[in-house]
């Protein structure tokens, strides 16, 4: 049953998901109010520059507002009001503030919180805030993960002058269970000759305040450091600065006595690949939910071009119009002037070739297979192969209908 | 510069508003570019944005093809730069 086309939309959440629901909504047709309830005080923003240009100083929140100013989306925005349940009868939800919202369709879409394991966390900008304002020049910075986010911002902080930046990565090489060893060693490449040093295979225990430490007369540097973080093969790491980028869990503690379906392990919403919950009216999207491809593994979660991607398919299914397709999954980074780009399914691939280039020059375009069938490829600084790759693979909606 | 399918020749400043990307890497099709990271599409003739994250057009400059060359007149206009990027 498609949305009444003057229905009352609610967002919940005022970040990618939610500011791009509601511009798709519009975009596809929709006359009816929409409402967009956001827990935070600012304006939606955009979040990729929070590890990047904005950490460095590049760039102001003002910046990364989502909505154009010159041409605001015909919404109703609330913030800094956090929604506390859900009501499927009447259909509505109710926030921090103790107001009621009544509405004839519910999109979740609050996207995830960091894991947090002491330390720095980069989140939301008042995260990236207290790192752009921390004493970086000269300082010993340690990051803790071996994600995208975490070689990024590792990155950022040798821009900043750090004295040292050390990862913690958990893996031989940084993503080499995810994209393969050659992207692996290039990347290590990349980073080493940019003075980030790796510690291998060791996982970050605990980080605790320094003067708690049990043992600090084995810690690695000398000095009087904040933290001191204990490693699983026993090793304690001193820093100055500790950022942990071990990734996200979903925002729905406050779906829990719900009636929709959460991923028992992620606390995700479950939805199907239209981001229906199966519960009449309420959807979801973005980093807060599980899409059916998702929980089978076939695509990516928390990337910025899934969000984006959901949001147009969601739209046009509430809609009832023309089915939107999910294009092959996407997502870049940028690490020390080399902008890294995936497309297809990487986490099926069970063969890696290199095309292109070379681990030493971080050049590499790279392809992914399974059973001899290219399902993906990556490539350092290779925007034009990498585009090309996508665009031969786009799907558009007619072919979908037909 | 951009040269399309239909032999026409277009020439917009190169660097995307949203983020410091290179629209020469970008795909042309129906005469509009796409930016190669986060597909908002430039107008060749104008070099106006259809979809965010980019918020603002590039310049478009006045091409001719004369006997086989090409001769381009650059706008006047300010540029529209990413945030974060100057004017090397
Ligand atoms: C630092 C950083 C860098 C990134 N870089 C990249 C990149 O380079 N490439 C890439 O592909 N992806 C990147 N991503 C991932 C991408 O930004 C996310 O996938 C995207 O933000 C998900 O959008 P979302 O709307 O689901 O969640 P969010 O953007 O987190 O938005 C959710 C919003 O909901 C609000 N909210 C939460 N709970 C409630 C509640 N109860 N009531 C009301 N509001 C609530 C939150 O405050 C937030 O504003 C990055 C993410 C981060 C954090
Ligand atoms: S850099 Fe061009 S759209 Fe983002």
């Amino acid at each position: 049953m498609s949305l009444a086309p003057d229905a009352h939309l609610l967002i919940i959440g005022a970040g990618l998901a939610g500011y791009y629901t509601a511009r798709q909504m519009r975009t596809q047709g929709h006359t009816g109010p929409i409402t967009v309830l956001g827990a935070e005080a600012h304006p939606a923003y955009d979040r990729p520059a929070l590890s990047k240009a904005y950490l460095c100083g590049t760039t102001d929140l003002c910046d990364l507002y989502l909505d154009d100013p010159a041409d605001p989306l015909d919404v109703r925005w609330v913030r800094s009001d956090a929604v506390v349940g859900l009501s499927t009868e009447p259909l509505g939800v109710r926030t921090a503030s103790g107001t009621f919202y009544l509405g004839d369709a519910v999109v979740i879409a609050t996207g995830a919180e960091a894991r947090r394991l002491g330390g720095h966390a980069i989140r939301c900008v008042e995260d990236a805030a207290a790192l752009r304002a921390a004493p970086l020049a000269g300082a010993r910075v340690a990051v803790i993960g071996g994600g995208f986010l975490a070689l990024e911002t590792a990155a950022t902080c040798t821009t900043r002058g750090a004295g040292s930046v050390t990862v913690i990565a958990g893996e031989e090489l940084p993503g080499l269970r995810r994209l393969g060893q050659p992207v692996a060693q290039a990347l290590h490449r990349l980073h080493e000759q940019h003075g980030v040093r790796f510690l291998g295979a060791a996982r970050a225990l605990s980080v605790t305040p320094a003067g708690h430490a049990e043992h600090p007369e084995h810690a690695e540097h000398p000095g009087s450091p904040e933290h001191v973080i204990t490693l699983s093969d026993g090793r304690r790491i001193e820093a100055d600065v500790v950022i942990s980028a071990v990734g996200a869990v979903p925002a729905t503690a406050w779906l829990t006595r719900s009636a929709l379906a959460l991923d028992p392990e992620t606390q995700a919403v479950l939805t199907d690949d239209t981001g229906f919950t199966g519960i009449p009216g309420i959807w979801a999207a973005g980093d807060c939910a599980l899409w059916a491809a998702q929980r089978t593994g076939l695509r990516p979660v928390g990337h910025w071009q899934e969000t984006v991607d959901q949001a147009q398919a969601l739209a046009s299914a509430m809609l009832g119009g023309v089915p939107s397709p999910m294009q092959e999954p996407y997502l870049w980074s940028d690490q020390h002037h080399v902008t890294i780009q995936a497309a297809g399914m990487l986490a099926l691939a069970d063969e890696v070739q290199v095309l292109a280039g070379s681990i030493e020059a971080g050049d590499l375009l790279v392809s992914y297979l399974r059973e001899g069938t290219e399902i993906g490829i990556l490539g350092m600084n290779r925007l034009r192969e990498v585009v090309r790759w996508r665009r031969a693979r786009r799907i558009r909606p007619a072919a979908l209908a037909a | 510069m951009f040269l399309t399918e239909e032999g026409t020749v277009h020439a917009l400043d190169d660097t995307c508003t949203h983020q410091d990307a290179s629209l020469a890497a970008g795909w042309v099709e129906n005469c509009r570019v796409e930016c190669p990271l986060h597909e908002s599409t430039f107008s060749l003739r104008t070099g106006e944005v259809d979809q965010p994250p980019a918020k603002r057009g590039v310049r478009a400059h006045q091409v001719t093809v004369q006997d086989g060359e090409v001769l381009v007149e650059l706008s006047t206009a300010v540029p529209q730069l990413p945030p974060g990027v100057e004017v090397a």
